[in-house]
């Protein structure tokens, strides 16, 4: 509820407010929906000076239209897929973690989120050398267990400090100071101030549970106006930076079916875009360690929704296991993935925009590609010279 | 081509005093009245108009063969401009659903646009109860994961395409306020939907989707008015959609304090002025609202009467505001099966709230979208 003050716009004068006032207009919301005519009559004020201020109150106030065509050239060029670090994860998500949406693990204490975290932002800064902005309200976070994925992914020391350096690692104990980490993070993105963060693309959430959950209870919905509040700021910062937001949650069961779902209830359920159950099956006891799976429960473009993964936790972190493949096998041009492409890339940037992964076709379909799309690597590999690219990948 | 001489000159003199030199905008439509006039009065579809005349004609039936009937009121043709015979002049149609401005000599092109801005309405061809008429709003209701914004994709889709593969080709205006619109995933539909899908195709349909995001249930209210202006500019822009109209539902609650009435009444003017939009530009409302709250055991406590045979199967029980419920003509509730041996996932049941009809269809969601 924006107040009117003297100043708000231009042409807003105090005299002018004064008059409304008496005629007990006080909010933006008062003056746009009144009908002005009436207005005009009973505060003795110009017709055409009231319009005028209502048109400015309106622009400045209401959201601006965009149209289809301009939104799709703008998401083109800025949404990326991350990989999460696991290439059957990777594929159970429809070829990663998309940019500018929330994707939601829920899982029972001990299925491996956290891991799942860590293995996500260790795969985002060693990978791709983007930053990574990693939550922490359940005090999971340990830095030696993120080295230790670091160092069975690569040799290099150097490396492995540098992909350490750009996780930042925030703990936030509650909704007041989650909102607050939120708020400065995003300030700090729209300064584009360019200091030892650099461009950041993930932000994890472990776990959103934890800081919620205290919130409600009771017939109060204070708690419930503050997660959807909470929500609202992820999603914004997810759509506007065009980060990935991943968050992690608990399961309940369902008291009447008996079956698992997440937690936090209802209104929690409608917000992440998409929804990774992970469970830990009890193992024969031939094997040391626990066999966990992975399925999908909800996702905005897989229709057909692949049956779960098996994964291990190991030193490699989420190794698959039973699937067989490694990314060099998988085939397919990713620009900013394949080999020779990182190599150009150190020599100089070709792509400058370069914000991660960006997927660039569907299973055995030939896509025409205007070449902003395709570094020229990938470009001059195509097979049959025409300017075309068929990108091949394994559905499980 | 027939033309009539006599009768329509009269008619034409006795109206042009009336309805002469009216301005563009949402006032003039307000100020221009219906003249009388008897059916089959003046020429008939596709046929000349004589110059510095006008016509007016009634029609039932625009739509053979679709099961639909409509009846298209009369039409109300006035002057713009000062009447030259012998040149074309512009004149404006104010029919229910269109403003149109077209050239007085081509009255073919008249009955094209408006079978055109008519059709329009006609989107739901499978749910033979819903019945056209101005200004219809339709509340897409279900838990989540059941394929609602998935069914808007399917709308936007089917509404955007070209007439020349099917679709409509009238302009939409979405509104977000949940940020679930997942433009990759709607173009990858009308990717699947046209028959040669280049760029410049999908360029062409998306130009005529409007997107606007809303951060809260004020800015949602300031930009519907804002939006209002567009609805004037924009003719063929007829379909509004509201992705979750039940996003501010805690939100606002929570603003409110302890008045019921404070809670509501953003929702509430939202609710009021969408009823003026789509009374006064003849739009259709298709709006989605969440399951947020579970249905009580008690069924002294459902504000339904009791007879509609749909409340035994579905879950709803009404939270938003009042204004809203009885603003909605068609409710449609959808669920989704657990069952996996079903290849239909999805069930949506629309029920008429006026004529208390229900209709029952499942459908599928695939790589091209909803399919039934």
């Amino acid at each position: 509820m924006v107040v009117l003050q003297a100043g708000l716009c231009p042409g807003l004068t105090e005299e002018m407010l004064q008059l409304l006032r008496a005629n007990g207009i006080r909010t933006v919301v008062d003056f746009v929906s009144s009908d002005l005519e009436d207005v005009a009559q009973k505060c003795s004020l110009s017709y055409k000076a009231l319009v005028a201020v209502r048109r400015v109150l309106l622009a400045q106030f209401s959201a601006f239209p965009a149209n289809g065509a301009d939104l799709y050239e703008e998401l083109k060029s800025s949404t990326a897929i991350l990989p999460t670090g696991s290439p059957s994860l990777d594929q159970l998500l429809d070829s990663g973690l998309y940019t500018g949406e929330l994707t939601e693990l829920v899982g029972a204490p001990g299925s491996g989120k956290t891991q799942v975290c860590l293995g996500i932002a260790a795969s985002v800064s060693l990978g791709l050398k983007q930053h990574v902005l990693f939550l922490d309200s359940t005090g999971g976070f340990t830095a030696s267990r993120l080295y230790q994925i670091l160092q069975a992914q690569t040799e290099d020391e150097e490396e492995q400090l540098e992909a350490l350096q750009r996780v930042q690692v925030v703990r936030v104990f509650n909704i007041y100071e989650l909102l607050g980490a939120l708020q400065e993070l995003r300030d700090r993105l729209s300064q584009q101030a360019v200091s030892s963060v650099g461009p950041l693309k993930v932000v994890l959430l472990d776990s959103v549970s934890a800081v919620i959950y205290p919130l409600l209870g009771g017939r109060q919905s204070e708690g419930l106006a503050l997660m959807m509040q909470l929500s609202r700021e992820l999603k914004t910062l997810a759509r506007e930076f065009s980060l990935a937001v991943v968050v992690t949650n608990q399961v309940t069961r369902d008291s009447s079916t008996g079956q698992l779902k997440p937690a936090l209830g209802r209104s929690w359920s409608f917000v992440p875009s998409t929804r990774v159950l992970l469970e830990s099956k009890e193992a024969s006891w031939e094997r040391a360690c626990t066999q966990r799976a992975a399925s999908l429960a909800k996702s905005p473009r897989q229709v057909r929704l692949p049956g779960s993964i098996p994964w291990e936790c190991r030193d490699l972190a989420l190794a698959p296991v039973g699937v067989g493949q490694d990314p060099a096998s998988q085939g397919g041009h990713w620009r900013g993935a394949c080999a020779p492409w990182l190599d150009a890339a150190e020599e100089k940037s070709i792509c400058s925009q370069q914000r991660g992964l960006v997927f660039i076709g569907r299973i055995n379909e030939w896509h025409h590609f205007q070449s902003r799309s395709l570094c020229s690597w990938c470009w001059s590999r195509s097979p049959d010279g025409v300017w075309a690219v068929r990108v091949l990948w394994k559905w499980l | 081509m027939t033309q009539r001489p006599s009768a329509s000159l009269e008619q034409g003199s006795a109206l042009s005093p009336q309805l002469k030199r009216l301005k563009l905008g949402t006032a003039g439509l307000k100020r221009a009245e219906e003249a009388g006039g008897g059916p089959e009065s003046g020429p008939g579809p596709g046929e000349l108009c004589p110059p510095g005349s006008v016509s007016m004609h009634r029609t039932d039936r625009i739509a053979p063969g679709t099961g639909i009937s409509l009846n298209l009121p009369r039409l109300q043709v006035s002057e713009l401009g000062s009447a030259t015979s012998g040149q074309e002049e512009k004149i404006k149609i104010y029919v229910p659903g269109t403003v149109v401005i077209f050239h007085l000599r081509r009255v073919g092109a008249i009955w094209n646009s408006l079978v055109r801005a008519w059709e329009a309405i006609k989107l739901f061809n499978k749910f033979k109860s819903i019945r056209n008429s101005t200004g219809d709003v339709i509340e897409f209701h279900g838990p989540e994961g059941t394929g609602k914004t998935e069914m808007l994709y399917h709308l936007i889709a089917r509404c955007i395409i070209p007439k020349a593969e099917g679709g409509l080709e009238v302009e939409v205006m979405f509104v977000d306020t949940d940020y679930h619109f997942d433009m990759l995933r709607l173009v990858t539909i009308l990717e699947n939907r046209l028959v040669q899908g280049t760029e410049e195709m999908i360029k062409g349909c998306l130009g005529r989707l409007f997107l606007v995001s809303c951060s809260s249930s004020t800015q949602l209210l300031l930009t519907l008015y804002s939006l209002e202006n567009l609805f004037c500019a924009h003719p063929s822009l007829c379909v509004l959609l509201l992705d979750s109209l039940s996003a501010f539902y805690w939100i606002d609650r929570s603003n409110g304090g302890e008045s019921l009435t404070l809670q509501e009444m953003n929702l509430k003017k939202c609710a009021n002025f969408l009823e003026k939009l789509v009374t006064q530009h003849h739009l259709i409302l298709f709006a989605t609202t969440q399951t947020l709250m579970q249905k009580s055991a008690n069924s002294a406590e459902s504000f339904l009467p009791l007879k509609l045979p749909h409340e035994t199967d579905t879950d709803y029980r009404p939270y938003l505001c009042k204004s809203w419920q009885q603003m909605v003509t068609h409710r449609i509730f959808f669920s989704k099966q657990c069952n996996s041996g079903n290849s239909k996932g999805f069930t949506v049941v629309s029920c008429h709230l006026k004529r208390n009809q229900i209709v029952k269809r499942p459908f599928s969601v695939a790589e091209c979208g909803v399919q039934f």
